[in-house]
């Protein structure tokens, strides 16, 4: 069985860049926000990149080279962005 | 005067940013447990804080990985949504571990420009003493493969002891991790909370040299892969027997936070 966090392939660079974006720079993410097709197109993603980043489809993201930590904090911080009074629940 | 306290700690941002997706109460007996640890820290009267993190590709990302790093700067900063953050970093002992950690045969990569990750915040937002204190961030790969192996992290430990016993600073560390968790996997719901309750007992006997023993492959296995800067931090401590303060598995992560006695 592959290990839980693999070596990231070099082929899924691009993508790992965008999540780290979404992730970690709060311009990148008020962009795919506003517009996510461009957002995506400006991040030079190619066409199964991109569906799969429509439904953010874990599973596939992964299979395509997504490292799993980028894309669960990537949508972690989508969701904080979008609903920050989800959060200081207690 | 070397080594005055250590700690291990969990860093969920959960426990920061409260989400209703947790239990109330575990976490408020997590931030108890916290709470046990800042007295004990305030007790210690460090000069300085070392915490030993893995890098949640934050600060560092596919440009470059370093398997172990040190943050050689003024003042460490980042952010984790509405929380912004800064420490002054202790520069003197940051830069003797770099200098004295090559000397003795680790090739540490060092910045003065990288964003701090919650993996150092968490920890400190909750135990950081008044007034505070430098720190100085240890960086451990974890989630970037290929990670350093775990008798590496643990020898790094041991060597940065003996850096730390001929310092003239009191130095606490706090190691920042685990326990089990898989976030991004399948796993994320199924934490491997025997190999967690196992390896606790085993600290509580002083065994954590068998750490080193580990593999990569088995840490991933168990959804530790944040060991490493508890490894870490055991080669520091030596035989020390573990105290354990709190065990509180959550759905998605086992909290574990331990002190060791030195």
């Amino acid at each position: 069985m592959e290990s839980h966090y693999f070596f990231p392939p070099a082929s899924a660079y691009a993508l790992n860049r965008f999540l780290f974006a979404l992730k970690s720079d709060t311009a990148a993410r008020e962009r795919y926000a506003a517009d996510p097709q461009a957002a995506m197109a400006e991040h030079g993603l190619d066409e199964p990149t991109r569906t799969a980043l429509g439904t953010f489809d874990r599973d596939r993201l992964v299979t395509l080279g997504a490292h799993p930590y980028l894309v669960f904090m990537a949508q972690v911080r989508l969701s904080m962005a979008r609903d920050p009074q989800t959060f200081e629940h207690f | 005067m070397s080594l005055v306290a250590a700690f291990a700690l969990p860093h969920t941002p959960q426990l920061l940013v409260r989400p209703p997706t947790e239990d109330r109460d575990l976490v408020l007996r997590v931030h108890a447990a916290y709470a046990e640890v800042k007295r004990r820290l305030v007790a210690a009267r460090p000069d300085v804080v070392g915490v030993i993190a893995g890098d949640h590709i934050e600060g560092f990302f596919l440009n470059a990985v370093p398997a172990l790093a040190v943050f050689v700067g003024a003042r460490a900063s980042g952010e984790f949504g509405r929380y912004r953050y800064a420490f002054d970093v202790h520069e003197p002992l940051a830069r003797a571990i770099v200098e004295q950690g090559i000397e003795a045969g680790f090739d540490l990569t060092y910045s003065q420009d990288v964003r701090l990750d919650y993996a150092f915040y968490v920890p400190l937002h909750f135990t950081m003493p008044e007034p505070r204190v430098p720190i100085v961030p240890l960086y451990v790969n974890v989630y970037l493969p290929p990670q350093p192996a775990p008798r590496r992290c643990y020898a790094w430990g041991q060597a940065l002891r003996r850096i730390l016993d001929a310092r003239p600073e009191r130095v606490a560390l706090v190691a920042s991790g685990g326990l089990s968790h898989f976030p991004g996997t399948d796993r994320y719901s199924s934490p491997d909370y025997d190999f967690d309750r196992a390896l606790l007992a085993s600290l509580a006997e002083g065994r954590g040299a068998d750490t080193a023993r580990l593999t990569g492959e088995e840490l991933d296995k168990a959804g530790n892969v944040e060991l490493r800067t508890w490894i870490t931090l055991l080669g520091a401590v030596g035989g020390a027997r573990a105290e354990v303060l709190c065990y509180e598995p959550s759905w998605h992560h086992g909290n574990a936070a331990v002190a060791w006695p030195l």
